[in-house]
């Protein structure tokens, strides 16, 4: 009897701090609950901040990448017009040289002429020698005077047509000078540069079109992704909730160590601890989540008894 | 601007999804349990769509439809349950309520989305 007594004692002195320590347990689970709440809403803030933040480079990418396609557009536009200038340019010169080459050609037959106008004065300067040598002889007066006369327009003529070849040549020489400054210019050069330039400036501006269409792109798949993230927060709730369940199951085992510490001093009748006992079938009829259920079923080796085939969306 | 009510206990839920409709679209109302939803209710708001969790302090999801269904103005407007739990009495109870639909968190964003379409085919 002794022995029981002894025995009775010490199950009651080994859960008489069951309570407390439930407790402590309590307490620490509920800071769980909220140390992962905190976290899971500084989670979902800092990633409905990231996907804001990701939204408005979309779109500001997406208005880069507009004003790079209509600046390519317009590119195009100039380019073209730059190119039809050129050209123009290109021809208008070539046209001009062909005129000059034509006017040196011309210069240089006139040059031909003031020689036949050398000649003529030659000639007729010699004529009017012969003249004055026969009016000495005949002492025709009239006729030497009329014979000076002739010599005196024939020297001015040889004289004329001297200063008129010697202009032309001066001329030509000029002429000459100055296509050959144009011909070192490379007008097709210039006309190529130019297709060139045009040519770069629309590959830089293309490229910067299609980086900034990927970036559009991957500020999209970014969205997408944080969206996911946010979504998975809610394992946080279905935690808290599946922990609730263990705080619960926790009261049950700290109230059933009173009850029998109270049975043992004499304070709680045998029935009523009869009555307010425990069972894991109880606990289980409180598992409401499908997880919950299984884990139970598993923990006790048991068949769940229900399948939970019961559809995650239902409409009804 | 079509409005979404949603009720939950749980902030992290409210934030969560409450991210995910309003990229979707939808203007989006809050309450912490049913008794401040019939309150927000009671004050004009005009939600297209509930969604609503199940367990929640002073008063529950059940509940709160069966009260939110004796207002004429709310009588055809669709419930959504959101709730950790998949026991079918419970839906069976949230169905007589007078609930649209149960759906068993965590719930993806598109399945949400699709579910939403569903029961607000021209929203």
């Amino acid at each position: 009897m002794s022995s029981l007594l002894d025995q009775s004692e010490l199950v009651a002195a080994a859960l008489r701090p069951v309570p407390a320590f439930c407790d402590v347990v309590d307490a620490h689970v509920h800071d769980i609950i909220e140390q992962t709440a905190e976290a899971a809403e500084a989670i979902v803030a800092q990633m409905t901040t990231v996907d804001s933040m990701a939204e408005v480079m979309a779109g500001d990418v997406a208005q880069l990448a507009g004003t790079l396609g209509r600046a390519e557009s317009e590119l195009t536009g100039v380019t073209t017009a730059a190119d039809r200038l050129v050209d123009r340019l290109v021809s208008s010169l070539r046209s001009r040289d062909e005129r000059i080459h034509r006017l040196v050609e011309e210069v240089r037959d006139l040059k031909q002429d003031v020689k036949r106008i050398e000649e003529v004065s030659k000639a007729t300067g010699i004529l009017a020698q012969n003249a004055t040598v026969e009016a000495v002889r005949t002492g025709n007066d009239g006729f030497a005077v009329v014979a000076d006369e002739i010599r005196k327009l024939a020297d001015r003529s040889r004289q004329t047509a001297n200063g008129v070849g010697g202009s032309l040549t001066d001329l030509t020489t000029r002429l000459d000078t100055a296509l050959c400054h144009d011909s070192e210019f490379d007008l097709a050069g210039v006309t190529d540069a130019q297709r060139e330039m045009s040519g770069i400036v629309t590959t830089i501006l293309r490229d910067s079109v299609r980086a900034a269409g990927q970036v559009e792109a991957s500020s999209a798949a970014l969205t997408g992704e944080t969206t996911g993230a946010v979504a998975q927060i809610q394992f946080q709730d279905t935690s808290r909730q599946m922990l609730e369940h263990v705080l619960a199951a926790v009261a049950d085992v700290r109230r059933q160590s009173a009850d029998v510490v109270a049975y043992s001093e004499g304070t709680l009748p045998a029935e009523v601890v009869r009555e307010r006992m425990i069972s894991v079938d109880d606990l289980r009829t409180r598992h409401v989540m499908g997880r919950q259920r299984s884990t139970h079923a598993a923990s006790t080796g048991e068949r769940t008894g229900e399948p939970d085939g019961a559809p995650m969306i239902e409409l009804f | 601007m079509t409005t979404v009510l949603l009720i939950d206990d749980s902030a992290t839920m409210l934030m969560s999804l409450k991210s995910i409709l309003t990229k979707a679209g939808y203007t989006v109302e809050t309450a912490g349990h049913g008794k401040e939803a019939l309150d927000k209710l009671g004050k004009g708001i005009q939600p297209s769509l509930i969604i609503s969790d199940v367990h929640m302090p002073q008063m529950d999801g059940i509940t709160f439809v069966r009260e939110a269904r004796k207002d004429p103005g709310l009588r055809f407007t669709p419930v959504l349950m959101l709730t950790t739990e998949s026991e079918q009495a419970q839906r069976a109870e949230a169905k007589s309520a007078g609930a649209t639909g149960w759906l068993v968190k965590p719930v993806a964003p598109d399945q949400l989305l699709g579910v939403i379409k569903q029961v607000l085919p021209d929203a």
